[in-house]
C-alpha cells in the first residue's frame, strides 16, 4: 500500500503528479469519415508519472483479445517510456504522443511496429488535418510536424502549458492551461489551419484543459479552475464568431476527460457520474448516462465510437494500479469491461 | 555564493581546531601512548525484551559501511529502501511499516521532521557515530523521554564519548575516506578532557563527490552501459559536545550540530527524458541538552531539551510555470523539552512518568504568490506512565502513552486536535535454570501523525486525515551461551510477528478535489526475524566471526476485498532477506565479507510482470589493517562495494551502482 509517498526529495514530484499526470487527456476527433467496421480499440495507460511504464493495451473485437502491451510486444525490446499522454490513428498510422519521453511516436495503426519518432519536449496532444499533425508542448507552443517526412515545420506559440486541441471551422482551438503555475493560464488560442497564425485568443475558465465540438460547430472547453478559490467548469465557444456563447453550470471534479458524439458532449461531474450535454437544447438533459448503476471510481478517459454510439469510460481506480476500460451501448447500459493499465488516459480505435 | 562562502567559514574553522591540536600533541609526544589490542569476545546481548539490533563503530568497516543506512542494512527485518549513489535517498522500513514509523534518535533526542516524517539516512556520516540500535516497538530503559515510546521502533544513533585520562587528557583522530565516484571525505575528531569533570569532542567533516556511476538495464537500453549524472555531492558537518559528570549518577551533556548539503537529484532513469538539473540543498542545525541524576533512594532524572532549525531548498531549473522554474524553500523549527522520571518502589518493581512537549513549525518560500503550506504550527503533548516488574523468572513491562496534538494554521483549516492512548505491554520469561533460553513478547499499539505533508501540502493535503495506526504483536525465542572452547559464543533469536495497519495513509489523487491524501489502506504483515550470531577462536591469534540473518514478510494489502489488488504483496517489499556477515581477525589484520540476498519485489500493487523488480544477491569485501607509525596507532582500509559488479535496482528506475572501490586512513594522536 505503499504508494506514492511524498517525502522531501520527491515533493516537486509529487506536485508535477497533480498538475500533469492526474489527468490532462484529449478528446479524439477522429477527423476522418466513419468507418463501418473497427478491428479493435486501443487504450493508452499513462502509467506512474515518473515510473516510465506507460503501456497499450490492445483489445481485439473478435477474437476478444487483450494484449496488455501491444507496443513492448510489436516491438521487442523496446517501451513506450513514461506518461503516454495522447493517442490518435490518422490514415494507417497511430500517433502515441509520450510526454515524459519527449517523444512521438509513429507506428503501423494495425501492427503496431515503429515507423518513426518525432522529438518534441514535453509533448501532450496531436491532432491532424490534411498532411500536418500538430502536437501541443509544454514549452508553450504547438508543433506542426509533417506526416510524410515527420519532420518538424513550424512552432507557433500559443498560450502556457497548451493540452488539448480541437479543429472547427477549419480553424484549431488550443486549451492553454498554465496548469503547472499557481496562476493558470485562462484563454483558448485559435490558429487558422490556412495561414498556421494565431488568430484570436478567447478568454475562458481558468487553467482550460479538454477540448471538443459538436457537430453545429460550438467548441466546449473544460477547465480545472486553481484547485482552490476558482472552481473548474465549461465554457462553449461560438467557432462561427470566436467569441464565448455560454457558460453552463457544471460541477467538475478532478478529472476532464469529453467526448462528443453528434450533438451530445458527454463528461464526468465531480461524484463521477457522466453528464450529458446536448447542443439542441442548451442545456444537461441527463445527469448520469449510466442507466445500469455501474460506478465508476476514477473517470480517467471517455470516448464515445460514432459508429456504433457505444460510450467507453476508463476508470483509473485508485491511480496506482491497473484500471479497467468499461463499454456502454448507446442507452447507458454496460456492455463489456476490460481490465486495462495504471491510469488508463486515451482511447482510440483501430479498422480493419 | 552564500554556500560558497559557508564552505569557506567551514576549512577556516578546520584549519582553527587542527592549528591548536598539533601543538599541543607535540608538546606531549614524551607521553607513552599504549594502544591496548583486545582480541577477546564480548557476547552480544540481543536476550533483551524486545528484538535488539545493534552494531558499534569496530563493526562499521565489516559491512562496508559509509552511512547509517549502511550500517544497519543486515538487521532482520530491516528494509533500506535506497535510491542508489552516494547523495541518493535512503530511508528504512522496519517490519514492513513506512520509515515515518521509526523514530532515529540521536543521543536519546528524536531527530524529527515534521513535514516529511522521514529521515534520510544517508546524511549520517559514521565518523562520530559509536553505536547504532535498532529497537522494534522501543528501547526497554522505563526512565526515557516520552518521544521514545512514541514509535513502531526506534533506531538509537549514539554518539562518540570522550574516554579519556589525566594521563593523556586528549586524542586527536584524523582520517580521509577516498574512492570511486570521486569519493573525498576528509574527516577529524577532537576529544579533550579540561578537568575531573568537563571533557569536550568536536567532530567534523567535509564531503565531496561527483557520484557519478555506470548502470545498465534502462528501458528501451537493457545492454547498454550509462551513466547516472547531477548526483554529486558536497556535504559538510560539525558536531560539538560538552559533557560533564560528577559521577556516574549525575552528569550533563550539551550538543550542537551544524550539517550543510548540496547536491544534485539525478531522478528516475526516464527513456529519453529531459536530463535533470535538480539540486538540493539542506542547513540544518541543532542543539540539545540533556541531564541525568540518580539518587541513592532510587529516584531517576532525565531531562532533555532540544532548538532545531532545518532549512530545505528544492530547486528544479526547467520548470514549465511562469517563472521557468520550480524553487522551494522551506524551513522547519522545533522546539523540545522533555521531562522523566523513574523510581524504584520495590527492588523489582520500578515506575517512570514522561513528560514531552514539542513544537513544530514550517514555513515555506515559493516562487509562487501563492503559499504552498499555510504555515502549520503543531504542538504535541506526551504523557507516559511505563512500569517494570521481576517476578522470579518473568519480567512483565508496559506503559500507557497518551498523545495530545494540537495544530494552527494562519490559512485555511487546521487538523483537528487528536487525544490517542497507546498501550504497550512486553515480557520475557527465563524457563530454564540457567538464562541461556529466554521467551519474550510484546504488544503494541502506536500510530504515526499525519505529516505536514499529509495534512497541508497545496493541492494534496487533508486536514481531516486521522493518523495511521499499527498494532504489533511478537513473539520470540532467544537462546545464547558463552563458551570456553572452540566457539567464544553462540547466539540464536527469532521472533515472528504479525502487524496490523489501519487507516493507512496513502497519496491518492481523488476526483472529488482537495482530497488527495486518504486513510485508505490496511495492511496485514506476518513475518519472521531470525539472527545467529557467533565467533570462533581459529589459532591463537586468529578468530572468525559469522552473523547470519534471515527475513520473511509476508505484507498483504487488504483494503478492499472486491479489488484485484486484495491479498497482494505491498511494494517495495521483499518476501525473503539474507544477510550474511563472516570475517576473519587474524593479529593486526581483518578481511571481511558481507552478503545481502533479496527476493524479488514489485513497485506497484498489482504484482504483475511489468511492476516486477528481480530479486538481488550483493557481496561486500573489505580488509582492514592496524598499525603503529610513530607510534600512534593507525588504521588503513580498503573496501569493495558490490565486488561481483551486480546490476540490480531497489528502487524502481534508481539504478544501484556496479563495483566500486573506497580506501580509508585514519590516525589517532
Amino acid at each position: 500500500m505503499k504508494q506514492i509517498k511524498l517525502n522531501y526529495l520527491f515533493i516537486a514530484l509529487a506536485f508535477t503528479v497533480v498538475l500533469t499526470s492526474c489527468h490532462k487527456d484529449k478528446i479524439a476527433q477522429n477527423s476522418g469519415s466513419p468507418v463501418p467496421q473497427r478491428a479493435g480499440l486501443y487504450v493508452l495507460n499513462q502509467g506512474g508519472f515518473g515510473d516510465d511504464n506507460s503501456t497499450l493495451t490492445y483489445y481485439n473485437y473478435a477474437t476478444k483479445q487483450l494484449i496488455p502491451d501491444f507496443y513492448a510486444l510489436a516491438n521487442p525490446g523496446k517501451q513506450l517510456g513514461d506518461t503516454g499522454n495522447d493517442i490518435e490513428i490518422y490514415g494507417s498510422r497511430m500517433y502515441i504522443v509520450v510526454n515524459n519521453s519527449n517523444v512521438v511516436d509513429v507506428a503501423n495503426a494495425k501492427t503496431g511496429v515503429l515507423i518513426g519518432q518525432v522529438a518534441i519536449n514535453q509533448c501532450r496532444s496531436i491532432v491532424f488535418n490534411g498532411s500536418n499533425a500538430f502536437v501541443t508542448s509544454y514549452d508553450g507552443d504547438v508543433q506542426v510536424i509533417d506526416t510524410a517526412s515527420l519532420t518538424i515545420t513550424k512552432f507557433i506559440y500559443v498560450g502556457r502549458d497548451p493540452e488539448q486541441m480541437v479543429i472547427a471551422n477549419n480553424k484549431l482551438y488550443v486549451a492553454n492551461s498554465g496548469g503547472l503555475s499557481s496562476v493558470p493560464d485562462s484563454t483558448v488560442s485559435v490558429i487558422s489551419l490556412s495561414s498556421f497564425a494565431v488568430e484570436n485568443s478567447i478568454p475562458v475558465i481558468s487553467n482550460p484543459v479538454s477540448v471538443t465540438t459538436d457537430a453545429s460547430g460550438n467548441v466546449y472547453v473544460l477547465s480545472l479552475g486553481n484547485y482552490g478559490t476558482i472552481a473548474g467548469g465549461l465554457t462553449i465557444i461560438d467557432s462561427n464568431a470566436d467569441t464565448v456563447k455560454s457558460k453552463p453550470a457544471v460541477s467538475i471534479g478532478f478529472n476532464v476527460p469529453m467526448t462528443n458524439l453528434g450533438n451530445q458532449i458527454y463528461f464526468p461531474t465531480a461524484d463521477n457520474k457522466i453528464a450529458v450535454y446536448s447542443s439542441i437544447s442548451n442545456k444537461i438533459i441527463q445527469t448520469n448516462f449510466i442507466t445500469d448503476g455501474t460506478v465508476i471510481t476514477s473517470p480517467y478517459a471517455i470516448q464515445a465510437d460514432p459508429t456504433s454510439g457505444e460510450i467507453f469510460v476508463a476508470d483509473a481506480k485508485d491511480y496506482s494500479s491497473d484500471g479497467t476500460l468499461d463499454a456502454f451501448n448507446s442507452s447507458g447500459k454496460l456492455e463489456y469491461k476490460l481490465t486495462v493499465g495504471i491510469n488508463p488516459g486515451k482511447i482510440a480505435f483501430v479498422n480493419k | 555564493m552564500y554556500l560558497r562562502r559557508k564552505s569557506g567559514c567551514f576549512v577556516l574553522f578546520l584549519i582553527a581546531v587542527v592549528v591548536p591540536c598539533k601543538s599541543f600533541a607535540q608538546t606531549d609526544t614524551t607521553k607513552k601512548l599504549n594502544e591496548v589490542k583486545v582480541l577477546s569476545a564480548v557476547t552480544p546481548n540481543l536476550q533483551s525484551i524486545v528484538p535488539t539490533q545493534s552494531i558499534s563503530s569496530n563493526d562499521f568497516i565489516r559491512y562496508n559501511a559509509f552511512n547509517v543506512a549502511d550500517a544497519i542494512q543486515d538487521f532482520p527485518g530491516v528494509i533500506v529502501k535506497d535510491y542508489g549513489g552516494i547523495g541518493g535517498l535512503k530511508t528504512v522500513s522496519v517490519r514492513g511499516l513506512g520509515a515515518d514509523h521509526t523514530a532515529i534518535l540521536y543521543d536519546g533526542i528524536a531527530i524529527d521532521d515534521a513535514e516529511t516524517g522521514q529521515i534520510d539516512l544517508s546524511k549520517f556520516n559514521l565518523n562520530s557515530i559509536q553505536k547504532i540500535v535498532l529497537y522494534n516497538a522501543q528501547p526497554p530503559d522505563i526512565c526515557m523521554p516520552a518521544t521514545s515510546f512514541a514509535s513502531a521502533s526506534v533506531i538509537a544513533i549514539t554518539t562518540v564519548k570522550p574516554a579519556l585520562t589525566a594521563l593523556k587528557p586528549y586524542s586527536i583522530t584524523a582520517g580521509i575516506k577516498a574512492g570511486s565516484f570521486g569519493l573525498i571525505n576528509p574527516y577529524l575528531q577532537w576529544q579533550q578532557r579540561i578537568n575531573n569533570n568537563w571533557s569536550f569532542i568536536v567532530n567534523g567533516y567535509t564531503e565531496n563527490a561527483n557520484g557519478q556511476y555506470k548502470f545498465k538495464g534502462a528501458a528501451n537500453y537493457p545492454d547498454s552501459t550509462m551513466v547516472r549524472k547531477n548526483s554529486d555531492v558536497s556535504a559538510q558537518q560539525i558536531d560539538g559536545a560538552l559533557y560533564w559528570a560528577k559521577n556516574d549518577s549525575d552528569k550533563f551533556s550539551l550538543h550542537i550540530n551544524y550539517y550543510n548539503s548540496d547536491r544534485g537529484l539525478p531522478g528516475a532513469v526516464i527513456y529519453n527524458a529531459t536530463p535533470s538539473n535538480e539540486r538540493l540543498w539542506n542547513k540544518d542545525i541543532f542543539v540539545q541538552a540533556s541531564y541525568k541524576k540518580i539518587w541513592i533512594s532510587g529516584l531517576q532524572l532525565l531531562v532533555n531539551t532540544k532548538v532545531s532549525q532545518s532549512y530545505l531548498r528544492y530547486l528544479d531549473p526547467q520548470f514549465d510555470n511562469i517563472q521557468g522554474e520550480l524553487d522551494l524553500r522551506y524551513t522547519q523549527q522545533e522546539l523540545y523539552q522533555s521531562v522523566a522520571l523513574a523510581y524504584h518502589i520495590l527492588k523489582n518493581w520500578e515506575i517512570s512518568y514522561a513528560f514531552d512537549a514539542t513544537l513544530n513549525n514550517l514555513s515555506v518560500l515559493f516562487n509562487y504568490p501563492d503559499p504552498i503550506f499555510p504555515d502549520p504550527t503543531r504542538l504535541t503533548l506526551l504523557n507516559v506512565f511505563a512500569s517494570n516488574l521481576v517476578l522470579g523468572k518473568l519480567r512483565i513491562e508496559g506503559n500507557i502513552l497518551n498523545s495530545n496534538i494540537t495544530e494552527t494554521v494562519k490559512t485555511g483549516n487546521a487538523a483537528q486536535p487528536r487525544n490517542i492512548y497507546s498501550p504497550t505491554l512486553m515480557a520475557t520469561l527465563t524457563p530454564f535454570a540457567n538464562s541461556d533460553f529466554q521467551l519474550r513478547a510484546f504488544y503494541k499499539n502506536i500510530f504515526r501523525d499525519p505529516t505536514f505533508d499529509d495534512l497541508y501540502y497545496q493541492e494534496v493535503g487533508i486536514p481531516d486525515l486521522k493518523p495511521e495506526y499499527t498494532d504489533q504483536y511478537d513473539l520470540g525465542a532467544t537462546y545464547s551461551k558463552t563458551l570456553t572452547g572452540f566457539f567464544y559464543y553462540v547466539t540464536v533469536t527469532a521472533d515472528a510477528y504479525y502487524n496490523d495497519v489501519t487507516n493507512k495513509i496513502v497519496y491518492l489523487p481523488s476526483n472529488l478535489f482537495p482530497q488527495s491524501t486518504v486513510n485508505f489502506g490496511k495492511v496485514d504483515i506476518e513475518g519472521l526475524d531470525v539472527s545467529l550470531k557467533t565467533q570462533a577462536k581459529l589459532s591463537e591469534n586468529t578468530k572468525w566471526l559469522l552473523s547470519a540473518n534471515y527475513s520473511y514478510q509476508k505484507a498483504q494489502n487488504v483494503t478492499d476485498p472486491t479489488s484485484s489488488i486484495y491479498l497482494n504483496q505491498i511494494p517495495y517489499t521483499p518476501k525473503n532477506t539474507v544477510a550474511l556477515n563472516t570475517g576473519i581477525d587474524y593479529k593486526d589484520f581483518g578481511l571481511y565479507y558481507n552478503q545481502i540476498i533479496s527476493s524479488s519485489r514489485y513497485y506497484t500493487n498489482d504484482n504483475l510482470p511489468y511492476d516486477y523488480i528481480p530479486g538481488y544477491s550483493v557481496s561486500d569485501a573489505s580488509a582492514n589493517y592496524h598499525f603503529i607509525a610513530d607510534n600512534k596507532p593507525v588504521i588503513a582500509s580498503f573496501e569493495v562495494n558490490n565486488l561481483f559488479n551486480q546490476s540490480y535496482y531497489v528502487v524502481h528506475d534508481y539504478p544501484m551502482p556496479g563495483r566500486s572501490f573506497r580506501i580509508s586512513l585514519q590516525i589517532t594522536i
